[in-house]
């Protein structure tokens, strides 16, 4: 999970995967993504507990918000 | 020795440790501040990390290596915050998620380019974007989250 100087430096990297041609977010999606409500509580005293149990489901519901539904970004398995 | 209270309480005490200093502590060290003995200390330790598996200890150690967003094993993606470079996020997508960690404060984040060495540098403030260069970066995933993803200490 890596910030490039472009779409063209990334798929000039080396280790890119073929199939992370769909791997791809732009800086303010990357910002929102890691930027949900539950992120905003990493310093609060009930964090593990209260907060970070629900990260799964927000991050997946900003995922569809902004169109990456593939099983690559959801993390779901392959369809056969 | 499952307690949510008491790993709440040593969540805390590693990500504030790693805030104020830029390093996590040592379980002897939550041991003592949480008034417990260190070998409850060591296994607290290791339920906190279950509890929280996007980060993980070092391998066949009980050394705390990732507590995303910060990485206290250095990574190439360096933070500065009021001038120091004390920092390092566990990974390009974790970087812009330590605005949250410094209420109010700049938090830049500068990196090598994987590619061709050159300098990535986002700036963020409070969750928003206010400076990056070039204009054109990109965030990239590799492997799939999920069961796709690669192994965890290798992102």
């Amino acid at each position: 999970m890596n910030l490039f100087r472009s779409e063209e430096h990334a798929r000039r990297w080396p280790a890119f995967q073929a199939r992370a041609e769909q791997g791809f977010i732009t800086l303010v999606d990357l910002a929102g993504f890691f930027g949900t409500e539950t992120r905003r509580h990493m310093l609060d005293g009930d964090y593990l507990s209260a907060w970070f149990p629900r990260r799964a489901t927000e991050r997946r519901a900003y995922l569809e918000q902004i169109g990456k539904t593939t099983p690559f970004w959801l993390g779901t398995p392959d369809a056969v | 020795m499952t307690n949510p209270g008491l790993m709440d309480r040593m969540f805390q005490r590693i990500m504030r440790a790693l805030v104020d200093t830029g390093r996590a502590p040592h379980y002897a060290e939550l041991a003592r501040a949480l008034g417990i003995s260190t070998d409850e200390g060591r296994l607290l330790l290791h339920e906190v990390m279950q509890a929280y598996p996007i980060g993980w200890l070092h391998p066949e150690t009980d050394y705390i290596a990732s507590f995303p967003p910060l990485n206290n094993l250095p990574t190439q993606y360096r933070i500065t915050v009021r001038g120091e470079q004390r920092w390092f996020a566990q990974c390009g997508f974790e970087a812009t998620s330590v605005t949250w960690l410094f209420p109010g404060e700049t938090v830049r984040i500068e990196a090598p380019c994987l590619d061709c060495g050159d300098p990535v540098t986002v700036e963020m403030r409070d969750g928003r974007i206010i400076w990056v260069d070039p204009a054109e970066v990109v965030g990239h995933l590799n492997y799939g989250f999920g069961p796709s993803r690669g192994k965890p200490p290798f992102l």
